[in-house]
């Protein structure tokens, strides 16, 4: 969305290349869509979203893709496919957004909240090193680097009493695999890249 | 006893009086089927396609007369116009009046059918679609003509059509509070047609939503996006312009709450359904009821009867979708018969 908010867009001159990319690259088909808001209402994080799922989708009707490539959206997004399990014409929203996020960290584009953008770096920094996300380290880490030494710490006690959280990092057999699949990716081997 | 056969007289000869005249013929009892035009067909046989299957309306037709002319027992009266009728002996006596030469005749009949269908409401009280003004601003009759025009190869190919849902219909100000049901669907079938011409036209619908309650009918609205990409854009348009000869139709996206527009060659109104200008006096005539609208009124209980010995089928009591009309056309022969054996 421009600047120009208020001049009508001239839909017959947006060109539908990125619908049309999306649907050849993905096998996701925007036309699909009957624009119910299913996937909005039930989103995990909808309420931080500044374009929600249904909304994602009008942005590439317009072929809007620096509004989609900016947006805060694709970085607190949970990609946890509620909005895929719920949709009624089954279109994988969260490959959507797997596919812009790549696009945007490729053009240099990170969230604009630092803190999201050190989370998502600690988050694939632990997969690269152990093969899979291991959270205690990463929350000790998260909390450490933003000085809330005691964020959540309540919350991370329940859990561990639950056996819900392990301070030991869970072992993960082909380890080298996982991180074979970081080569050549825009996530480059340091983790912190920024 | 009078041994004359017992006589139903069918007014207007659309899919719905067809369909009945055909079925009292096929029963055994007379029929005469009435019909102001010259053709047969009514307003089905001004229509390009139909729903949901892209058949040629004017085939049903075909198929439909040829059975007529093979039933002994309907009798066929083009030009003609009911002038009067009154009570006689049991029935009506009713007279048709030949449009061609100004004669009139009486004929006795035993029961009534009217099925003189709906009509496209008057547009030009919609000054800010410019109907009448733009020429290339249609009505969706008009645009089944140029539909025709185009299959044949004659008239300009369009860039961009745009497609204007509910003009007339749930609009409480300046046209009518219901839903006229049928726009949805041939307003799909409209826009679906000129993709299949023109594949490379940007074809636009604005919509407040669709409604698409039938066998197949939300398929096909669905097949007319996903597989025909025709767009469509949620939102009732707030103008029609015009700019360097072509039409520009201003709306808002109320998918996101921003003003779009979209600049085409035709624009295409989807005109409410109106009950025809005459069926208020025919069925003051008959002695049936009808609503606020015009619309003829069924009794309680009995969906095709409006009073006694006079049924209605067809667009006469609401906006049909042919299918329909043709169910309402037999319920209603159905109910003649049914009189007929009874007595």
């Amino acid at each position: 969305m421009g600047p120009d908010f208020y001049i009508p867009m001239r839909l017959n001159e947006v060109d539908d290349s990125l619908q049309k990319e999306i649907k050849e690259n993905l096998g996701v088909d925007l036309e699909m869509c009957l624009e119910c808001g299913k996937c909005s209402g039930g989103c995990s994080n909808g309420q931080s979203f500044d374009y929600t799922p249904r909304k994602i989708v009008q942005l590439v009707k317009f072929n809007d893709e620096e509004t989609l490539l900016s947006m805060d959206a694709l970085w607190i997004c949970l990609s946890c496919q509620l909005c895929l399990d719920r949709c009624p014409s089954g279109i994988d929203l969260p490959r959507l957004l797997d596919y812009l996020r790549a696009k945007a960290y490729r053009k240099g584009l990170r969230a604009s909240r630092p803190q999201v953008q050190l989370f998502y770096e600690l988050m694939l920094s632990s997969v690269r090193k152990i093969g899979r996300v291991s959270e205690f380290p990463v929350i000790l880490q998260f909390n450490w680097k933003t000085g809330q030494y005691l964020k959540d710490a309540h919350l991370g006690l329940t859990m561990f009493l639950k056996g819900k959280l392990s301070f030991l990092s869970p072992h993960v057999k082909e380890k080298e695999k996982v991180r074979r699949l970081f080569n050549g990716s825009p996530v480059e081997s340091r983790g912190n890249n920024r | 006893m009078r041994n004359r056969e017992k006589t139903a007289i069918v007014i207007g000869a659309g899919p719905a009086g067809i369909e009945a005249a055909l079925k009292i013929g096929q029963a055994g009892y007379q029929a005469v089927l009435a019909e102001r035009e010259a053709e047969l067909g009514g307003t089905l046989r001004q229509l390009y396609s139909s729903f949901p299957r892209w058949e040629d309306p004017r085939d049903l037709l075909d198929a439909k007369i040829r059975q007529l002319e093979n039933c002994p027992r309907v009798s066929i009266m083009k030009h003609s116009t009911v002038e009067a009728s009154q009570l006689h002996e049991g029935g009506f006596l009713v007279t048709l009046r030949d449009s061609r030469n100004g004669t009139t005749k009486d004929l006795h009949v035993d029961a009534v059918i009217l099925a003189t269908g709906f009509a496209l409401m008057d547009l030009s009280i919609y000054g800010e679609y410019g109907y009448g003004i733009y020429p290339e601003v249609l009505n969706a009759l008009e645009f089944e003509a140029r539909l025709r025009e185009w299959s044949q190869g004659s008239g300009q190919a369009p860039q961009g059509v745009a497609l204007i849902k509910c003009v007339g219909s749930r609009d409480r100000s300046k046209g009518n509070p219901y839903c006229s049901k049928i726009c949805c669907m041939y307003t799909a079938k409209q826009a679906g047609l000129v993709k299949d011409m023109f594949p490379d036209a940007k074809v636009y619908v604005f919509y407040m939503d669709y409604r698409a309650a039938g066998k197949e009918y939300e398929e096909f609205v669905r097949d007319v996006i996903e597989k025909k990409h025709v767009r469509y854009v949620r939102g009732r348009p707030a103008k029609v312009l015009c700019e360097n000869g072509r039409l520009l139709v201003r709306a808002e996206d109320t998918l996101v709450g921003l003003p779009v527009e979209v600049l085409v060659d035709v624009v295409v109104l989807a005109s409410a359904a109106v009950p025809h200008p005459g069926t208020r006096k025919l069925a003051e005539m008959f002695g049936a009821k009808t609503d606020e609208y015009g619309f003829l009124e069924n009794e309680r209980f009995e969906p095709v009867k409006a009073a006694d010995k006079v049924f209605f089928a067809g667009g006469c009591g609401f906006a049909v979708e042919t299918p329909l009309a043709l169910q309402q056309g037999a319920a209603a022969a159905a109910a003649v018969i049914a009189l007929f054996n009874t007595r």
